[in-house]
Order: C-alpha cells, then structure tokens, then sequence
C-alpha cells in the first residue's frame, strides 16, 4: 500500500495545474514520482534517466530542456514538458545552482494525464511562453452580464393549467406579483398576466370559474437559468413583452419570473447608472453624495474579471463628468471664461486606468496669454475644480500636478516652448518630471485647443533623440522577477511577500505603449487604445501588442480585486493571496513584459542603454 | 572479572571494526537507505508504545514516493497528552492495525535498507520493545541518525548549542529545505530522509565515497531490535 506524506499532497494542492486532480488521481500521478535532492552529484542520473516531467520544490538551477535558450529556474517551475508535449527526445542538461528537491513525474503518468483540458492547455501554455489567458478573451462583459438566477428574487409563484381563473387571481393579489406561471406536472405550459387577466376575463366577461388554461398565453418565450440579465432584456426586446419566465436548463422546472421592472431595478445597481445620476446633479452637495457612492457602488457590483477590465474606464468617466459639472457650477457663479481654454488630465486619469487610489494631475491650457483679471478668473475656477474633485472623494496631488498650481496653467504658445524644452534637454530628472504629461486628454473645454496642441508638437516627440532617452528612462524600473525568475518583493513592508503592481509593472506597460505611440504619432492616451491603434508601421509586432494588452488587463485585474477585497487604495498586491495558477500567471506576464521592454531598448536606444 | 572486561572490550572492538567493515562495502549512492519514524504514546523509554510508523526508501539522492508506506497501531496504552503532538485520538487509534503485523511488514525493510532516523535512540528502544513484546524474530540494523550529524556539524560552529537547534524543523530549515507539518510519522520520514541527503552534500561527501566516511561524526551506529 502506498501512502501520501501530507507535504506531498499540499505541495501537490499549491502546483498548478496538479492542483485540479482529485485525491485519487494524486495518489496515481504519486506512484510514479519520485523526489531528488538534487545536487551537482546525482544531476548526471536525472540527465540520462527516463523521460520525466520535473517540478522543482527547492534549490535553483539552469536548465536547457528544449530549443529555447537556457532558462534559471527555482522553486514552482517545471522543466521536461517539451520532450513530453512534442513525444520527442531533446537532451536535458541542467546545472545546480543551489541543490534543492525536484519532483520528477515519470512521463507514464503524466500523459494521461495531458488528457485534461486544463492540464494540457497549461503545458501547451508554459511551452509557447504565452500568459496563461483563458478568462481574458471574454472580456467585454458589463453589469448587465450578471446571472438570472443571481437576478430573480422570488421563488416560482405557479399555478396548475386546471385552478379557476378566480383562484389565480387572488393568488396574484396576495403574493403581490403581476404574472403566474402555469404549470402541468410541473412544467411549464404557460403564464397569464394583469393584462390577461384584463383584455380576456374582463372585458369579454368570461366565466371566472374555467381553469386558467382558458386564457394563458400557451407555450411562452422562456429563459434557461443559466442565461445574463442581458440575455434576458435581449430576448424580451425582441419579443415585446414584459414578462419571461426563467426555467431550470437541466430539469426545465420553472424557477421564477424575470419581469421589466426587476430590470429597472438591477439597472440601478450599474455603475453606469450612478454615471447618469452624476451628470443630473444639480450643485456641489448632491455632486459629493453621488461621489461618495462610487467606491460601495464598485465593491458590491464588479464580481468578475470582466467588470474589473471597465471599471477604470468608468471611473475616469465619472471623474471627468464631475470636472465638467464642476467647471459648470464656477461659470454660473462667476460667468462665462472670458477665452478659449481646455481642462487637461493627465497620468491614469488621461489613460483611464484609474483605481481608487489615484490622485488628480489635471492642468489647464489657455488660448493666449491672459491679462491679470484673466489670470484671476482661471486661477480661481482651477482652485474650485480642484478642491471640488477632493471633495468628490478624488484626493489633491501630492506632486501638486494640479490646475491650481500656475505653472500648469499655460497658453498655447508656452505649453509649445515647454514641449520644445522636454525635447531639447530629456535628461533624467526632466524625463521624471515631465514623463506624466505625456499622457494626456481633454476632459472638459474646448477640444479643438488640445488637438492644436497635440498636432503642433508631435513631429517634436517623433524625434530619436527624445525616444532614445524615454527608452532609456523605461529601462530604470526592472521587473520584480530575480535572475532565478523567483518574485522580487517589496522591501521594508510590514507584509513580506507583496509586489507593487503598478509601479513594478503596469507602469512599464504605460511606457512601452507609450513609446511606440508616440514613435507611430498616436495620439491616444489610453494604453490599450494606443496598442490597438499601432499603424502597421510600428515596430511592434501585433502579436506583443495583443500580449501586453492581455497582460496589461490581467494585471488590471489582480489590482482591482486586491483594492476591492482588502478595501485599500494602494496596489501592493500579496502573491500568498493569488491562486497557483495566477502565481505562475503573474511570473509568464513579468517575464513578457521584460521581453518586450528589452526588445525595445534595442530599437530605440540605437542598443546603448 | 579482568577476563570479562577484556571479552566485552574486545566484543566492542570487533563489533565496531565489524560495523566499519560492512560499512566501507557500502558507497553513498548505491546504498538504500530508508527514514523510519514513530510516533510515540511519550517520550519516557520504558514505558512508551508506539501509536504510528511511517516510513520512505530511496537511494542516490533520490526517494521514491511509491515506497511510502505509514500504518497506525491499534495501542491500547495510556495516550497521555500525546494526542496533541501527533494527533492521533483514541478513536484514530482504534481502527489501527495490529503492532505484531506491522512489525512482520517492517522487518524486511529494516533488514535490507540502512536506517536513517531524526533522534535514534527512543525510536530503537521503542521498536526494540514492540519487537520483544510482539515475539517478533530478531533484526540487526545498521542506523546513520540526522540529529547526531546536526550536532557533529553545530558543535563546529558553536561552544553551547544554542536550544532547539536540533529539531528536524530546524535542522532542515539550516539547510534550506521547504518548511512541513510535523508529528505525522511518514511526513517526518520523508523530512529526515530529505534532511540526511542534504547533510551529505553540506558534509562534502561525494559519490565515490564509501560510507565509513560518516563513523567519525558518531551519528552511525548498529543495533540488534529484539534481543535481549
């Protein structure tokens, strides 16, 4: 009899993708395993020995287990698929580093196994290098996107096809309800309705004794509980009607009724519906109130993936709306500008990549240079603005990258000389400070202004030299990943184990969108927007564009839910609260980014760095 | 009285060349070794009965998890507070099988394999009772224990040691192998085993050595369970 040593098994239960298996198929795969202390004594063995699959527990070492070039490895990787995967017989060679415990999986064992979708798409996975992205295709989902059995809040209120149409009307009345179902053993033949009720009982003056199946309406439209709300909405649109009954997929037992004011009423659970909301309030008071729903409206309503992927698009919106009714409010107290001027946001407001931590950078541009009352009036409206978004719950600039402060409220001709200043002299400290500016969008104000802006100094920005140097600036930050692919962490926190997912690797996607955007004279902020519109000319590839949106949405993911879960602002994300397969997820998603990163310093740095 | 004195010092010197002997005939990665463990009803050696044996074979840095092997006992001995160590509850206890089947399972194992062991010593007396009680044939062993190669290598570096240094826990942390729940008898098997083939690399012992290399730590040693 062979047993299963608890550490085996928890080990086992912390891998993806052994973590799927259920305890029988564990103690199989265990049969056929062995674990090495592995060392520079014994590694000669694992070399020449049989095809395995190997999973490293401890230790640190390099291996070249397929074409692709050596890799450093350390605990929670595997090596030896590729032989497995592709059945062929590449000669394994593998260094110590540090002696550590390997398990090793014999192949036997492991391709069964391989027959499982998930297994087999996670091996396929490590073997092209690509992010681990099952979730991210389907990523357009919204509010709406919510289940109908999460939706419909009352039980099935039925009736048999033989009750007196007397009967189910005071049923109707008493379980408070504007529609039944109709039952015959249980399922479903039918519904009646007020309207029913109405056009055929009453105004025919018809028996009120005859069963209900007299004046159903038979064979109705129905739903599978397994469905959206917004399958649900769709259907009834198509069909006209107001009434759907929701039916078990399996068994077909009805299981309630979704009506169109269950619709109305889950529609003011969207955060698109606090977005109009904000766009009707009147002054400051109700403006803050509707803000200060924003977080609770957040932490009850984004419960999946695809929620997360909007709901820093959302919240920039709902900033910007505020912006414009704040700007509203100045105006009818102190009158129209008295110029031009264009209300600009930059950073993760201009790319609409919010999260609940982030600050306002916001600055104005100006028609002209103004007179003194002139400069008065702007300085006085970006003051109202500014204090009125803190307020609103959206916290003042530390780095005072604010509208407030005079030196970001500039005319047209300055925010040109500046632009021209940045290009002449990017030196690190100037990159730092003017890095922010580079993404920015017109929230509020006359667009036309900006666009002037944008059009007048983007052949300045195209310019090598300026590249070259941003380049160089992206190549500061390096991913959290050590030169053994083990996770770099935060130090001199009180948790020991969190990444700084912004700063540590959305940033460095911002830049790299960044760069080649502006080498390809997109003029978008939104990082995925700038991926997206990439000319055929740029220099990067369509398939590291689509990979670094998906990571970028993954990682936009990860710092959502941590800000939501936890209730924080910051995005200090701990990799013990992440599921193996997002550990190994986060780790495919560093490594990628690097490459990339990399990959363009070489292009645009002329390969000095 | 001179006579026997001289008979027994010299039964210990052939006993130790002997051993020295048997033990040169063996090199470090073609020997089988085996991690026995048991839990204990306490730690009181005339009295204690064991409540759980786990146990893992593996040779040349390897453990074959195939060979992993636990079995609880059916004691009907005064539990004490052991439970809470090992967690093993009278009614765990009760669906347990019988000492004296174990044992006859055991034997073989600890006739054919060196035994590595984390504290040796009450686990030998403890089998070495069972063995007598349950009628068991007698097994010679040949034992190598992690805990004396521990001190062999603290005392090194230390005047007084400091305490707990020695725990398997601790030992295996020194030599950066991954942390585990204790007081399971097969987990500490497979702990102490990992544990001792990480003691052989810290110790610089190679492959070609023979394993008379590990005498002068005082961590070897033979034992016959069952005699009296």
């Amino acid at each position: 009899m062979t047993a299963m040593a608890k550490q085996v098994e928890d080990f086992l239960d912390t891998s993806a993708p052994f973590d799927s298996l259920d305890s029988e198929q564990k103690l199989k795969l265990v049969k056929h395993t062995e674990l090495v202390y592995l060392t520079a004594d014994n590694v000669k063995e694992l070399q020449k020995g049989k095809a395995s699959l190997f999973l490293i527990q401890s230790g640190q070492f390099s291996v070249k287990d397929s074409d692709a070039p050596l890799r450093h490895l350390s605990e929670g990787d595997y090596f030896g698929y590729a032989n497995i995967i592709e059945k062929r017989n590449f000669p394994l060679s593998i260094t110590v580093d540090s002696p550590g415990l390997v398990y090793c999986f014999d192949a036997l064992a492991v391709e069964p196994l391989l027959e499982i979708s998930t297994i087999r798409h996670f091996f396929d996975g490590l073997s092209n290098n690509a992010l681990q992205s099952h979730a991210i295709a389907d990523s357009n989902s919204m509010w709406l996107y919510k289940g109908l059995l999460d939706a419909i809040e009352k039980g099935p209120v039925s009736v048999d096809a033989q009750t007196p149409i007397t009967d189910a009307a005071q049923l109707m009345t008493s379980q408070k309800v504007s529609s039944l179902l109709v039952t015959e053993q249980e399922k479903l033949i039918g519904i009646i309705t007020d309207r029913d009720l109405r056009s055929r009982v009453v105004a025919a003056s018809l028996d009120t004794h005859l069963p209900v199946s007299q004046i159903m309406t038979a064979n109705p439209a129905q739903i599978m509980g397994n469905r959206t709300l917004f399958d649900a909405l769709a259907l009834m649109t198509e069909k006209n009607i107001h009434h759907l009954p929701v039916i078990d997929h399996q068994t077909l037992v009805p299981l309630g009724m979704v009506t169109a004011s269950d619709i109305i009423r889950h529609q003011r659970g969207n955060v698109l519906f606090i977005i109009g909301e904000l766009s009707k309030a009147e002054n400051l008071y109700e403006l803050t109130r509707l803000s200060w729903q924003l977080p609770h409206y957040f932490s009850a309503h984004a419960k999946k993936a695809g929620d997360y992927d909007i709901a820093g698009k959302i919240l920039s919106q709902a900033t910007d709306i505020m912006t414009r009714k704040l700007i509203g409010f100045f105006q009818q107290a102190n009158g129209k500008a008295p110029m031009m001027f264009a209300w600009l946001v930059y950073g993760s407001q201009a790319r609409e990549d919010q999260t609940m931590g982030s600050d306002q950078d916001n600055g104005l541009l100006l028609a002209k240079q103004p007179n003194e009352a002139q400069a008065k009036y702007f300085s006085d409206m970006a003051d109202y603005v500014c204090n009125g978004l803190a307020k609103c719950g959206i916290k003042l600039c530390d780095g005072n990258i604010m509208a407030s402060n005079s030196k970001l409220r500039l005319s047209l001709d300055e925010a040109l000389e500046e632009a021209k200043q940045w290009v002449k002299a990017p030196t690190k400290d100037a990159i730092m400070h003017f890095n922010i500016f580079l993404d920015v969008r017109c929230a509020a104000g006359d667009v036309g202004l900006f666009k002037q802006l944008q059009k007048q100094r983007a052949p300045l920005m195209q310019q090598n030299m300026f590249l070259a140097a941003l380049t160089r600036n992206s190549n500061e930050i390096s991913v959290p990943l050590s030169m053994f692919q083990k996770f770099v962490y935060e130090k001199g926190r009180k948790e020991k184990d969190v990444i700084d997912l912004k700063v540590r690797a959305v940033a460095l996607i911002n830049n790299i969108a960044r760069i080649y955007a502006l080498a390809d004279g997109v003029t978008l902020p939104n990082t995925l927007a700038r991926l997206d519109a990439l000319s055929s000319r740029s220099q990067l590839s369509k398939r590291d564009a689509a990979n670094l949106r998906d990571i970028w949405l993954f990682l936009n993911r990860l710092r959502w839910r941590h800000q939501l879960e936890n209730k924080v602002t910051d995005n200090r994300v701990s990799v013990s609260s992440l599921s193996s397969i997002e550990k190994h997820q986060l780790k495919a998603a560093f490594k990628a980014i690097e490459r990339t990163n990399q990959a363009m310093i070489m292009k645009f740095s002329g390969g000095v760095s | 009285m001179i006579r026997r004195w001289i008979k027994a010092c010299f039964q210990a010197f052939t006993s130790k060349s002997k051993l020295k002997q048997r033990l040169r005939e063996h090199d470090v990665y073609s020997t089988s070794f085996a991690a026995v463990d048991l839990e204990l009803t306490s730690l009181n050696p005339l009295t204690t009965q064991i409540t759980s044996v786990g146990y893992v074979s593996g040779k040349g840095g390897r453990i074959d998890l195939s060979s992993s092997g636990y079995h609880v006992i059916n004691t009907t001995a005064d539990l004490g507070q052991s439970p809470v160590i090992h967690g093993l509850t009278l009614d765990i206890l009760k669906n347990g099988e019988n000492l004296a089947e174990t044992l006859c399972v055991l034997a073989p194992l600890l006739k054919r394999h060196i035994l590595i062991f984390h504290n040796a010593k009450l686990d030998l007396v403890a089998l070495n009772s069972a063995f007598k009680c349950c009628n068991v044939p007698p097994v010679e062993v040949v034992y190598i224990d992690t805990l004396k190669l521990a001190l062999y290598q603290l005392n090194k570096q230390h005047q007084v040691l400091p305490s707990n240094s020695a725990t398997l826990s601790v030992c295996r942390q020194r030599l950066d192998l991954p942390a585990f729940i204790e007081h399971n008898a097969l987990d500490d098997a497979l702990a102490t085993l990992q544990l001792f083939y990480a003691q052989l690399t810290e110790l610089g012992i190679t492959k070609d050595d023979a394993l008379d290399c590990l005498l002068h730590t005082g961590a070897v040693g033979r034992f016959k369970l069952g005699s009296t």
